[in-house]
């Protein structure tokens, strides 16, 4: 959400409007967007069928991340490197996460672990998690028991 | 190199996603990618995170002495349950002054996985040129 915004806008406020955002954001003034220090950013939606997860992994060797899932829990976990050639006293500006991560999420349903995909492209990851079709509901005989 | 994102930079105004309020669809959001930026020997390097952008979707431009990048996100997710949000899809925008020291010429950039890497050679001292001044 932008956090600087006013009543109906036309299109130069608009983009004034965006600029002024878009500083704040960088000055971490705002409480949305990307303020957050947390790496990688994780984003979950219903998607019906399957629950998607996209997370923000730019940067990152396939070979440095690593996904599990276990009881209701999805963990992704690598390592970010820094770039090469890069000394600590060489920087003039260092704003990127580098170094080991690990994200938690809770899953809100059953998922079904054997049909699970993951891709990763343009530094985004999307994993797919399918939900264990809702069993039919079975009814239960009562007998009398005060024979 | 500075970091010029104190003033709407000029060059970069071309750029702007004209497609903002394009039907009922909410203006795309744009944000500011994180950067390093570092010395070697041969000069500057500037990285930059531009998750979800392609090379197609990149516009990086050097005018007078600003650099500007431009980084298109494809469409966001729009009409499902979101559970769980922490970061909103949008373009990516961020432009640099240049020094003098760097070669404007010979700047290339190259893009994977969601990050830039732009490479900012310095420019070549000349050596000072003794003119022989003869009187008339």
């Amino acid at each position: 959400m932008p956090v600087f915004r006013w009543g109906q806008s036309w299109d130069p406020i608009l983009d004034l409007e965006r600029e002024v955002d878009r500083l704040l954001q960088g000055m971490n003034l705002t409480l949305q967007g990307r303020s957050s220090r947390r790496f990688p950013l994780i984003n979950l939606l219903d998607e019906e069928d399957f629950f998607l997860l996209t997370a923000e992994l730019p940067g990152v060797q396939l070979e440095d991340l690593e996904l599990t899932a276990a009881n209701g829990m999805l963990t992704l976990k690598g390592v970010r490197k820094a770039p090469p050639e890069a000394q600590t006293e060489s920087f003039r500006r260092q704003e990127r996460f580098q170094g080991d991560w690990q994200r938690s999420i809770h899953l809100p349903d059953r998922i079904d672990e054997d049909e699970m995909k993951a891709e990763y492209s343009a530094g985004v990851l999307r994993v797919i998690l399918p939900k264990i079709a809702g069993s039919v509901a079975r009814s239960i005989p009562v007998t009398d028991g005060s024979d | 190199m500075d970091d010029s994102d104190k003033t709407v930079p000029s060059t970069a105004a071309k750029v702007q996603p004209t497609a903002a309020t394009v039907g009922d669809r909410p203006p795309r959001m744009l944000f500011n990618p994180p950067i390093d930026i570092y010395e070697t020997n041969d000069g500057l390097v500037l990285y930059a995170d531009l998750p979800g952008v392609t090379t197609e979707g990149l516009e990086l431009q050097v005018q007078d002495n600003r650099l500007a990048l431009f980084g298109r996100v494809g469409n966001g997710q729009t009409g499902r349950a979101v559970l769980h949000e922490e970061y909103k899809v949008g373009d990516f925008l961020r432009s640099f002054i240049l020094s003098d020291e760097v070669d404007h010429e010979n700047i290339s950039a190259r893009l994977n996985n969601g990050v830039l890497r732009v490479e900012l050679p310095r420019t070549q001292r000349s050596e000072p040129r003794r003119i022989r001044v003869s009187a008339e």
